[in-house]
């Protein structure tokens, strides 16, 4: 019962960005995908999401082929919660959450669509605002919004496209407790792009560190951030301590070469 | 009331996906009011244009209009002192009006789709180069053809013609980079400009008698609607709307959430945008055919219907229809009817008319256009 992304390759025009990637994560588990920038960790959630094909390699889900769905029943199996949303029009948050329905209804959403809206917007806490035009709203009150928009989707898998780059300390925080919590309430997968280490190690059961499309090293936190290999991926000297039952990374910064 | 807001008390940050609160009725009431506003809407733009068949210099009563009506539907016996009635109403006024309302109508739902599509509000039906092609066409024929002796079928087909050609060449160099939003507003500008010149051009070489024809076209009127052009005009309207509305919440996707996203959630971003940019461009053509350019109600349509019903595609196309077409209609029963007997192009009242009303758009909006 998992999450099988099995030996990906996936290039823009010719640049190789992920070759060969193949990962597995638990059902019900939050994983978090690392690296540095151009890693493809951004690139992985939007294969697995559908947004690209990859040229080879596959998707599996509980042992079913996802890349072979089409694209409404993918899109009822794997939520995606992209980057940031610029709307250009004026969009109330009810309507925006709204889309998550997308691929459930017809013509136009039913009872049981609007239902599953209010119980996003009030998982979120995003009650008061539901009226308001999301043009309207903070980084974070849009962020929000945006997960929201895929839980209305109500989907077994969850992919975030580093949700929380916008956002202030506490509703980044806050947003992958959040996420955690769905995946022990719902028993939601869920697999995270995201560059802050000590976040990914405080509430991602696994983590991945890509670097130049291939996947460096993979487990749980404390097994994944070993000195020497981050030093190697992110060209920069840390050390790794445990504090309080976490692992947590620090940056190596060396006083002469600063001064010089 | 009072239950949905204990409910928000004892649930602060709620964890599990139980059964939904017990305020099931109030979801589907939130937006019941927009079915009942575009109905509404329908029954204004009928009455309007009972109402502009009225207006005009010679005096037709409303009796006469629905007198008239009825004797071209259901047939009957003409009588003689109802006959000059009779024959302004259905010959002149009802033509005109309705070529002005479909013509409205087309233009708006087609900017609908095209600022949905490209996630632009500032695009208009007209983005892709639509417009000037036409005028090409038009002046070519009229150039080619002379400007007396051409049968005015003729002409229409060459502008529709052009239109479509070079939307299709349009399409087709964009969708060798993905259908990207900048790319397809790039090359607009790129045809626009080429084409503009090459009616230039055309105007530049061609003799008195041919460049008032040029210029006249360029104009955009509905003073020689007949009802061939009626009928023509508004079954392309017709057999669109109920196709785009099919697609309307998909459109949603793409308007509101991105490229990327709408594939997420299960949208065929690609095909989708080709076939509707196909739609908007056909609605478009046909219009600019049969009326000359008529700019601005492509653009304000669409801007004063969201206004009214919110951004939904779902309401906003057909009310983005009842826009354009009562925004074209009010245009041509002024331009008719200030300077009467003289009739002055709906393309240049309707500018008039348009500009104040979106200037006051964009001050008034709540919040500015990023």
């Amino acid at each position: 019962m998992s999450l099988v992304i099995d030996d990906v390759r996936f290039s823009y025009g010719k640049h190789l960005v992920l070759d060969g990637v193949s990962l597995e994560v638990q059902e019900g588990t939050f994983c978090a995908l690392l690296g540095p920038n151009g890693s493809g960790k951004s690139t992985l959630t939007k294969v697995v999401a559908g947004v690209h094909r990859p040229a080879s390699g596959g998707v599996r889900f509980r042992g079913d082929d996802v890349l072979g769905l089409g694209r409404r029943a993918h899109a009822r199996l794997i939520g995606y919660v992209p980057q940031s949303a610029e709307v250009p029009f004026d969009l109330t948050v009810r309507e925006a959450v709204l889309l998550g329905r997308t691929p459930h209804f017809g013509i136009g959403p039913g009872r049981a669509d609007w239902e599953r809206v209010d119980e996003a917007i009030g998982l979120l806490g995003l009650e008061e605002l539901e009226g308001r035009s999301i043009s309207q709203l903070s980084g974070g009150q849009a962020q929000r919004v945006l997960v929201a928009r895929a839980i209305a989707q109500d989907t077994r898998v969850l992919l975030l496209d580093e949700p929380t780059s916008a956002l202030d300390l506490r509703y980044q925080i806050e947003t992958l407790q959040l996420v955690r919590q769905i995946t022990r309430s719902h028993g939601i997968t869920a697999l995270i792009a995201i560059h802050d280490l000590n976040h990914a190690g405080r509430f991602c059961d696994q983590a991945v560190l890509l670097h130049r499309g291939r996947i460096q090293r993979a487990g749980t936190p404390a097994e994944a951030f070993d000195e020497a290999a981050l030093a190697d991926i992110y060209g920069l000297d840390v050390t790794v301590e445990e504090r309080d039952g976490y692992v947590e990374v620090r940056p190596v910064v060396h006083e002469l070469e600063l001064q010089r | 009331m009072t239950t949905s807001l204990a409910e928000r008390d004892a649930g602060t940050p709620p964890t599990g996906r139980g059964p939904a609160p017990a305020r099931d009725d109030r979801p589907r009431r939130a937006g019941a009011w927009r079915p009942v506003a575009l109905a509404a809407g329908a029954v204004v733009s009928v009455l309007a244009i009972v109402v502009a068949v009225t207006i005009g210099t010679a005096g037709v009563t409303l009796a006469d209009v629905w007198g008239a009506i009825l004797l071209a539907t259901f047939g009957g016996t003409l009588q003689p002192d109802f006959s000059q009635a009779y024959s302004i109403v259905t010959e002149l006024r009802l033509p005109r009006i309705l070529l002005a309302f479909g013509a409205g109508a087309a233009l708006s739902v087609a900017g609908a789709i095209m600022q949905g599509l490209l996630r632009n509000p500032l695009v208009s039906p007209f983005t892709l180069g639509v417009s000037p092609a036409a005028a090409f066409g038009a002046a070519l024929a009229i150039t080619l053809g002379g400007a007396t002796t051409l049968p005015a079928w003729v002409i229409i087909l060459s502008a529709l013609g052009m239109a479509l050609a070079v939307s299709a060449f349009v399409l087709s160099l964009a969708s060798a980079k993905k259908m990207a939003v900048a790319t397809l507003l790039l090359l607009g500008i790129a045809v626009t400009q080429l084409f503009e010149a090459l009616t230039s051009a055309l105007q530049f070489a061609a003799n008195e008698n041919t460049l008032q024809a040029i210029v006249r076209w360029t104009f955009g009127s509905v003073n020689d609607a007949n009802w061939g052009d009626v009928q023509i005009v508004w079954i392309v309207l017709l057999l669109s709307l109920p196709l785009v509305l099919w697609f309307a919440k998909d459109l949603n996707a793409i308007a509101f959430a991105g490229d990327d996203a709408a594939k997420s959630l299960g949208v065929n971003v690609g095909p989708l945008r080709v076939g509707l940019i196909v739609v908007s461009v056909l609605l478009a053509s046909v219009v600019v055919s049969f009326c000359g350019v008529i700019g601005f109600v492509g653009l304000v349509g669409p801007h004063i219907a969201r206004l009214v019903i919110g951004a939904d595609h779902r309401y906003l196309l057909p009310a983005s229809g009842l826009a354009g077409g009562l925004l074209l209609l009010l245009a041509d029963t002024v331009g008719r009817t200030v300077m009467a007997p003289a009739v002055i192009p709906v393309g240049i009242v309707v500018a008039f008319i348009g500009a104040p009303i979106f200037i006051n758009l964009i001050l008034t909006r709540k919040t500015a256009l990023r």
